[in-house]
């Protein structure tokens, strides 16, 4: 992997090939040094339940039946999809969240504020605040591991291949050649929304599938009205009733206080 | 009748005048600092201030101060700040701002246009203290409601911004002898006569009585 700021990768996460060894799991809490949460038996291999600000990759254990009555057990690993258009980077006041190379959405935690605006602008659900620090977290992508010519811990540890990263236009050719192989359902996410994501999935299923997968990602509308439009349109608005007011002045002159006359008018 | 222009007349009283400055302040504290943290481009307002952090905390807590006086000036202003027919007359003939007219009926205490600023103020006001308190608590509450609490709070600060700039223009420049009603509280009888005619009389009729 070359350090050049112009290169995007791609992590491409094969699901057909995924055996939910949790490897991944362990090997990101390890990197990161995040700690462990105590867990409860939900009857359900998937631990913990949800991502946690402690817990940036999570493999989630779905049970499915398809159409033909075919039982078959869903693996996908979930994590921050790192977008090229980051509903979170536009949604953060302080530039903490970023865009960073390699097409990496990175986070410097010691501008974050917690002001909560990332963790409901992300259309995947990703970014979790902790109460005791004030702050949000998510996945990285090894960021620092990417700027050493090292994969991000996850790949490293992924031990049949589910996993993998390079540069895009190679990864994305790579699952293509992958789904001529697979046939039937499977198809390529993360290509074609969010001007293309950084970290891709192959499926087996259709997304609609999926747990917790939206079919199809955008930024809100609701972020966008917010940072396209009425941001700019405050400082736009109040210039312009300013220079109606400065018109007004030179034009019509000020309202000057009359006395009622007596008995005229 | 010698004084007659000399004369100043007590428009608004001391609780009025602090109520008035207490939501002023903290309504251009909380734009001040809100443009400071929606634009990354103007980190100098943080920096002022001492950070993002500080800012936002600021920012919370002028807005706490916001909706308390707005609560009390609600109760304050909205007995001469409702609407009545006459109000429509006004509207339609620009309140003479834009215009020549002749036609302009007689204002008690406040014209539409600051009629208009109060219940725009309110709206608005509710709703940027409602979204703020949405946003402040976001982990409580469904993305899609936080999401749009961030969205509607930025619209409402567009329209209450606006809206200031026109009543910072009319209340000073724009209608000369205003701006003492909210510092000595006091106008002169021709100001009066002029901007609220009818509640000149009553007060005369008061006074004579």
């Amino acid at each position: 992997m070359k350090n050049n700021s112009k290169i995007e990768y791609v992590k491409l996460i094969d699901t057909t090939l995924c055996t939910a060894c949790r490897g991944c799991q362990v090997a990101c809490k390890q990197w990161n040094e995040n700690p462990a949460s105590i867990t409860k038996q939900h009857g359900t291999y998937q631990n913990p339940q949800d991502l946690e600000w402690n817990t940036w990759t999570l493999i989630r254990f779905q049970e499915y039946t398809d159409k033909d009555g075919n039982f078959k057990w869903l693996f996908r690993k979930d994590g921050c999809m790192h977008c090229t258009d980051a509903a979170c980077v536009k949604a953060c006041p302080s530039g903490a969240l970023h865009h960073a190379d390699f097409g990496v959405v990175a986070q410097n935690r010691d501008l974050c504020i917690g002001c909560k605006a990332c963790t409901s602008a992300c259309p995947f659900d990703i970014p979790r605040y902790n109460k005791a620090t004030e702050k949000t977290y998510k996945c990285d992508l090894c960021y620092d591991r990417l700027k050493n010519d090292q994969p991000p811990a996850c790949v490293k540890s992924c031990i049949t291949g589910a996993l993998t990263m390079g540069e895009k236009e190679t990864m994305i050719r790579k699952a293509h050649d992958r789904l001529e192989k697979l046939g039937g359902n499977a198809v390529l996410y993360g290509d074609k929304f969010v001007g293309s994501t950084h970290v891709m999935y192959i499926l087996s299923e259709p997304p609609a599938v999926y747990d917790k997968l939206p079919v199809k990602p955008s930024v809100p509308m609701s972020v966008i009205l917010w940072k396209n439009l009425f941001k700019p349109f405050t400082l736009i608005g109040m210039g312009a009733v300013a220079g109606a007011a400065a018109l007004h002045y030179l034009i019509k002159g000020p309202h000057e206080a009359h006395e009622k006359k007596e008995g005229g008018e | 009748m010698s004084n007659h222009t000399a004369e100043m007349i007590t428009v608004t009283d001391a609780t009025e005048r602090i109520a008035h400055w207490v939501l002023a302040a903290s309504c251009l504290f909380c734009l001040f600092s809100g443009l400071g943290l929606m634009f990354q481009s103007w980190s100098f307002i943080p920096a002022l201030l001492g950070g993002y952090y500080a800012t936002m905390w600021m920012h919370i807590f002028s807005g706490i101060a916001f909706a308390a006086s707005l609560i009390y000036g609600f109760f304050m202003w909205v007995k001469d700040c409702t609407f009545e027919p006459d109000d429509a007359k006004w509207i339609m003939n620009g309140g003479g701002y834009l215009w020549p007219t002749n036609n302009l009926p007689p204002v008690y205490k406040y014209n539409a246009g600051q009629k208009a600023f109060f219940w725009c103020v309110v709206f608005f006001g509710v709703l940027i203290v409602a979204t703020g308190l949405i946003m402040w608590n976001a982990d409580f509450f469904a993305h899609v409601v936080a999401r749009w609490a961030f969205a509607l709070h930025a619209l409402s600060a567009m329209v209450i911004g606006s809206f200031f700039v026109v009543h910072l223009y009319l209340g000073t420049i724009g209608n000369p002898g205003t701006v003492s009603a909210m510092f000595t509280g006091k106008c002169s009888r021709a100001w009066c006569e002029t901007h609220c005619p009818r509640w000149l009389e009553e007060r005369d009729g008061k006074n004579a009585g």
